[in-house]
């Protein structure tokens, strides 16, 4: 009895301390697991080399001549994860070619760029898993049904498994419900949203889209707008218009591109404030002739031109000038009425229309 | 593993598409009536039948064939502007080519195994030579991937598959006839040079009689790698327009 007691609590002792290797084991184990777990990610080409204040694309002097033609002349730039940058620029300014270089289609002439710290051109194959690209005109094979597609090129960017990825991004571009339709019976909205899901499938770090929005319907456009701010929330994305206000509204920073030259950048506000030469008002008077209204506007100090617009002026000034008071006194004064007045904005597009100008003359 | 998703890529579009059944169709129809004939020539004339009469047929109707397999493969994907999105994944430009051409190669190889049928109704009526059998296979198999990377080259040439086909089909005719045209020529050093060169003298005196011979297999071998070689370098001038 004692001795069956004693050997009891000796084989409890026994197996206590078991746990407390294997629990101690555990813990090995999983710290073991942890460190294999972060080689591997360091080890993964997806975002290596990359933290969040690294510039996921930086472009330096990158050049490319067609012969004689210099179609892109030593542009330079850098985007920030998360941020969105717009390429605004005329046709044939250099856009897609910029872009064509980026994500590996085509070698640069002179100059560097890497992505997500990738060199394009020493690390291609690295630079280019961590592109995700939208061609202007979405390239499709119209014989094969949504999902095999999209699929198709998740599996050639690498991904092993990527059936419940494909899921995910069809069900973020609305098109979940047509997976097994053939993609030549899509309509050029939901090809759109096909080229942005298979862009988008990898997930990427860096997404480009050239030109997203051309040739689909006002609700369209607006969906994709919203679906580029979205994807800026995590991604950095390139995108390029010739649309300004679109420009101004989706991205938080503009390069404006001509010729192959990045003529000016920065926030659409503040290339606005920049550019802006002076401030215009708006002056709508009653009570009077043209000649005396014009001869009234011109006669205030700061007044740089007055226009006619409609029924009303256009008083430009110079930048530094408020000339809003001196106008409502002075047509008080001779007894006119001071119909209306407000200060007007000038738009990125008459900014770039200068600009674009400015360099074609 | 890049051209294992472009070779599946292939093989599902061939096997999917209302076209390559249709080519499947006409390729089974052309040698069902030669094997036919050559039934019916044995049956009244009392000659032994040739085991390898369907890969002889066939080596003149590859000519014609193996354009129409290749034409769309590299040219198809130029004019969709699918090739920018190739060549912008992390991909080798020598995967892509290869897959296509394993693809391609996948379906011709399908389809010759459909006629081994004909070699079981000929094993029914009469006691052919089997090794004769497997050496004509062997060597129409070469041959049919050494005419398919022809194809493939010009189709990663062009944008446009009738112009792909047109000119893959007047290369291997010259090639094929280069065997006529060494017989005529005088000097016999060029002649010998020109019948080095054809498709049909490298595989009528070797293995449609059913022998196997290392030249020969080096001979289509070297077509395909020469071929599947300029086919990427074709489409790594894509990235310079």
């Amino acid at each position: 009895m004692f001795m069956s007691e004693a050997i009891m609590t000796n084989i409890l002792r026994q197996s206590a301390k078991l746990c407390g290797i294997v629990s101690l084991m555990s813990i090995r184990l999983s710290s073991v697991i942890d460190v294999c777990l972060t080689a591997i990610r360091e080890t993964s080409t997806i975002g290596r080399r990359v933290d969040s204040e690294r510039k996921m694309i930086e472009v330096d002097k990158l050049t490319k001549r067609y012969g004689s033609f210099t179609a892109v002349d030593h542009i330079s730039f850098k985007a920030k994860k998360g941020e969105i940058v717009g390429l605004l620029g005329p046709n044939g300014a250099g856009k897609t070619t910029t872009m064509r270089m980026l994500t590996g289609f085509m070698p640069p002439t002179d100059g560097s760029a890497s992505i997500a710290g990738f060199d394009i051109s020493d690390e291609s194959m690295e630079a280019r898993r961590n592109v995700g690209y939208m061609p202007e005109r979405i390239p499709v094979y119209p014989d094969m049904t949504v999902k095999a597609y999209v699929m198709f090129w998740a599996q050639l960017r690498g991904e092993r498994r990527p059936s419940a990825q494909v899921n995910d991004v069809l069900q973020r571009v609305q098109l979940y419900d047509r997976r097994n339709m053939l993609i030549r019976h899509l309509s050029k909205g939901m090809r759109q949203r096909l080229g942005l899901a298979q862009a988008l499938v990898h997930n990427p770090p860096v997404i480009i889209l050239d030109e997203p929005t051309i040739g689909i319907d006002p609700q369209q456009v607006i969906e994709v707008r919203e679906t580029v701010r979205m994807l800026g929330k995590d991604h950095t994305v390139l995108f390029s218009t010739h649309i300004l206000n679109e420009a101004e509204q989706v991205c938080d920073r503009v390069l404006i591109i001509d010729k192959g030259h990045i003529i000016a950048q920065g926030k659409p506000g503040e290339l606005r404030d920049r550019l802006q030469s002076g401030a215009v008002i708006y002056v709508e008077i009653g009570g009077t002739n043209a000649d005396a209204a014009r001869k009234l506007l011109s006669g205030i100090p700061g007044v740089t031109a007055v226009e006619k617009q409609g029924a009303g002026w256009l008083v430009k000034s110079k930048r530094d000038h408020d000339t809003r008071a001196e106008i409502s006194g002075r047509v008080a004064k001779v007894g006119y009425t001071l119909l209306e007045m407000r200060q007007e904005q000038t738009s990125l597009e008459s900014i770039f229309l200068e600009l674009v100008g400015k360099d074609s003359t | 593993m890049s051209t294992w998703v472009i070779l599946r890529r292939e093989i599902a579009h061939y096997f999917g598409s209302p076209f390559a059944y249709l080519i499947g169709f006409a390729f089974l129809v052309f040698t069902g009536l030669v094997f036919t004939q050559e039934i019916e020539v044995v049956s009244t004339a009392q000659t032994i039948a040739n085991p390898a009469i369907i890969p002889t047929t066939l080596a003149l109707l590859l000519v014609f064939i193996a354009p129409l397999l290749t034409m769309r493969l590299l040219a198809e994907e130029r004019r969709e502007g699918t090739l920018e999105l190739l060549l912008t994944a992390p991909v080798p430009d020598g995967a892509i080519v290869i897959g296509k051409f394993l693809g391609a190669w996948f379906y011709y190889t399908a389809l010759l195994l459909i006629t081994l049928a004909y070699q079981f109704v000929l094993a029914a009526i009469t006691q052919p030579d089997f090794g004769h059998t497997i050496g004509a296979y062997l060597g129409i198999w070469l041959y049919g991937g050494a005419t398919l990377a022809v194809g493939l080259f010009f189709s990663s040439l062009t944008e446009n598959q009738i112009v792909a086909a047109f000119f893959s089909m007047i290369t291997l005719l010259l090639l094929w006839l280069a065997d006529g045209a060494g017989r005529v020529i005088g000097n016999i050093e060029v002649a010998r040079v020109v019948r080095t060169l054809s498709l049909q003298a490298h595989y009528a005196p070797s293995f449609g009689f059913g022998l196997i011979k290392m030249e020969d297999i080096a001979f289509f071998l070297g077509i395909i790698v020469i071929m599947l070689y300029l086919s990427i370098r074709a489409l790594e001038s894509a990235r310079w327009r």
